[in-house]
């Protein structure tokens, strides 16, 4: 492991708070999903078809994509594209400037942190209004989402009592959660209406008809984008779907396996401009469909992970992301589904730690709903993190002393033998306490002693 | 070369799939979750009013008693008689005495009366189509959203909306509000209200088709 990823996961790990938070949330997302699909026998049978409308996409991506842009021009919408993050922010921030924005609402997008729009925005001089409530926390504090889901995840009710008690123009009393998110909604009202320009992502792009489809709790997207004069959509590529009743299966296994409710409580299709005559919505409507490495991955083996909805329920089943929280991980996404792109989007030199920080307990491959062989994918960083030469020094050369044991077997079963013979001197009523060379193990916990005699000579004892 | 040309030459060509789309949503009715028994609008209800969606309901005979069903609900709420109504001929209408009716909606709007094109019993959904009769804030801005539905215009299922929109032009916004808006954002605790509606009552107009469509 680096220093650096070894840190932010020791400083987690002691952060008695965070762990709190952290169990606080993930508890309650497990708890009600798994109420969710106990209520649904089809559930296993809708895995897999929302996994077979995933893969048919994917397998026809070329297809959609015209297919969609076809559509969303029809409707009225301008289409962009942008290779890498940079080509998007760029596109974003000129929009921008040309509609002449001074403020920009945002609804939450993992695409949007992807690419980095909230500090491309701050760099072009705009003011950002963050307005999914948790965004909102992690605004003010100046922070990074620690979740795909709940982006404050890490912030106790305390915390964002202080914040807004400190930021909001009218706080109140902020006595309970509930008045807390009053005082975000009075704070909030006026910046939606006076934005000049509103951006969101999108859950899913509709082919047959160039509809961008939002999916949130709190009614922001929909607030962002009808009031300002602009609403911009920054999606990634894989974000496709044939036809609205394709969506309606994968919304089904999103929502749930996100937060076990059965649907969100507002769904829409977001397709063009305000029509004439249309009582409000914006004048101009722009699509930014970024790559972003999503074409690599489809080169690279790693096609499967664009079937991620982005659903979260990977992170709340993983016991690792369960122990370290989101920022450990050190890029935009945390969990399993974080380090299998995280290594694509930012380079496997500086973060092979991530697809080796994982015990392959396989939990999150169980609860995906689109089915993507998360561990599997990580074995594959694994694998190619070796064959690149990336771990350290000492774990290659102890490894490659085991091998050149292992493929000796007198001398394997010699070492064996003194291995077991030595570290039975340490055990004390069956457990090891402490052990040369095993700090990093009995610092934390004890070792269980080993048998009298090997594997192999209790074969042999027995006569075969 | 531009993006464009750069994404989709780093994709390659790919045949047309029209058929196979079109078999995957074939396995759709084998799979769905068991939420819409032989009366769709029954269905409706029971979901609308459920722990999960938490909305309220009421049923009228016919659209002419919406009026005093929406007096009936901010009476008990100690809500005053002022309301945003949405700009539909349909409640346009209706006799709204006693009330006093507005065609704007404010930021910090009370109550507004929106007339929702159909509903969804599987989800406990309403669908809004926006356009010159349909403002999208009338949804999103008060705090008590009230909303009249047909029981004629209740549909089975999600995909059925998809069925509905198929061959019609397209509105700016097709939006399916599932219950009051909230918000589980701070310690996971469920707070109403988050920048959407705090409330949402549903006034059911008529009789329904009694069994549920199918598809």
């Amino acid at each position: 492991m680096t220093a650096a990823f070894t840190a932010r996961t020791e400083q987690a790990i002691g952060d008695r708070t965070l762990k709190l938070a952290i169990d606080r949330t993930t508890g309650t997302a497990r708890a009600k999903r798994a109420a969710a699909v106990a209520d649904w026998p089809g559930f296993e049978q809708a895995r897999e078809l929302g996994r077979d409308i995933k893969d048919h996409v994917i397998a026809h991506l070329g297809h959609y994509l015209a297919e969609f842009e076809r559509n969303a021009i029809a409707s009225g919408a301008k289409v962009h594209w942008a290779r890498t993050a940079e080509e998007a922010c760029d596109i974003t921030i000129r929009l921008c400037r040309s509609a002449g924005a001074r403020s920009v609402t945002r609804a939450k997008s993992m695409l949007g942190e992807e690419i980095g729009l909230p500090h491309a925005l701050a760099a072009a001089g705009i003011e950002r209004v963050e307005t999914d409530l948790a965004e909102h926390v992690v605004q003010l504090a100046g922070d990074r989402p620690s979740h795909i889901v709940w982006p404050a995840l890490h912030k106790t009710r305390e915390q964002v009592r202080e914040m807004f008690a400190r930021e909001h123009a009218d706080p109140g009393p902020l006595d309970s959660v509930e008045a807390m998110v009053g005082s975000a909604r009075r704070q909030l009202r006026m910046k939606f209406m006076a934005a000049d320009v509103g951006i969101s992502g999108a859950n899913f792009l509709v082919a047959d008809s160039g509809a961008v489809c939002t999916v949130t709790n709190e009614g922001n997207a929909e607030l962002t984008t009808t009031p300002p004069r602009v609403h911009i959509v920054t999606a990634g590529i894989e974000k496709l779907v044939p036809s609205m009743a394709h969506a309606t299966v994968l919304l089904r296994l999103l929502v749930r396996s996100a937060t076990g409710a059965e649907l969100t409580q507002y769904t829409t299709f977001h397709c063009g401009p305000k029509r004439p005559g249309d009582a409000d919505g914006p004048d101009e409507f722009h699509i930014v469909l970024v790559d972003n490495g999503r074409t690599r991955m489809l080169r690279e083996g790693l096609a499967e992970m664009l079937r991620c909805l982005r659903c979260g329920a990977c992170l709340n089943h993983c016991v690792v992301y369960r122990q370290i929280g989101g920022h450990a991980y050190g890029g935009t996404y945390p969990g399993p589904m974080g380090a299998v792109l995280t290594p694509l989007l930012d380079g496997l030199p500086a973060t092979q730690d991530l697809p080796r920080a994982c015990t392959l307990n396989g939990q999150c491959a169980e609860v995906c709903p689109v089915k993507i062989p998360l561990p599997k994918l990580l074995r594959g960083w694994r694998d190619r993190s070796w064959r690149e030469g990336l771990p350290p020094r000492t774990e290659v050369f102890g490894i490659g002393v085991w091998r050149f044991v292992a493929a000796r077997p007198a001398l394997y079963r010699l070492a064996t033998r003194l291995a077991l013979r030595s570290m039975r001197l340490f055990a004390r009523g069956g457990w090891i306490r402490s052990m040369p060379f095993a700090r990093g193990w009995t610092a934390h916990r004890d070792f269980p002693g080993p048998a009298r005699r090997s594997f192999m000579e209790q074969i042999r004892g027995r006569g075969r | 070369m531009s993006a464009r040309d750069a994404i989709f030459a780093a994709i390659g060509a790919d045949a047309h799939p029209a058929a196979t789309a079109a078999a995957l949503l074939a396995r759709v009715p084998g799979l769905r979750p068991d939420r819409v028994g032989n009366d769709a609008v029954e269905s409706f209800l029971a979901r609308l009013t459920g722990p999960s969606v938490a909305a309220t309901a009421a049923r009228v005979a016919s659209l002419a008693e919406v009026p005093a069903a929406v007096r009936d609900y901010l009476r008990v709420r100690g809500l005053g008689p002022r309301i945003a109504l949405q700009p539909a001929a349909a409640l346009r209408a209706l006799d709204w005495a006693g009330l006093e009716t507005h065609g704007g909606i404010a930021v910090d709007e009370a109550a507004s009366v929106c007339l929702a094109a159909y509903a969804v019993a599987e989800t406990g959904s309403l669908v809004f189509r926006s356009g010159a009769d349909m403002p999208v804030l009338f949804a999103f801005l008060p705090m008590h959203h009230i909303v009249v539905v047909e029981a004629a215009g209740v549909v089975a299922w999600l995909e059925d909306c998809a069925a509905r929109e198929a061959g019609r032009p397209a509105p700016r916004n097709l939006i399916l509000v599932t219950g009051p808006s909230g918000t589980t954002d701070i310690e996971g605790v469920l707070v109403r209200g988050a920048h959407g509606p705090g409330h949402l009552h549903v006034i059911l107009a008529g009789a329904g088709a009694g069994v549920a469509e199918s598809s």
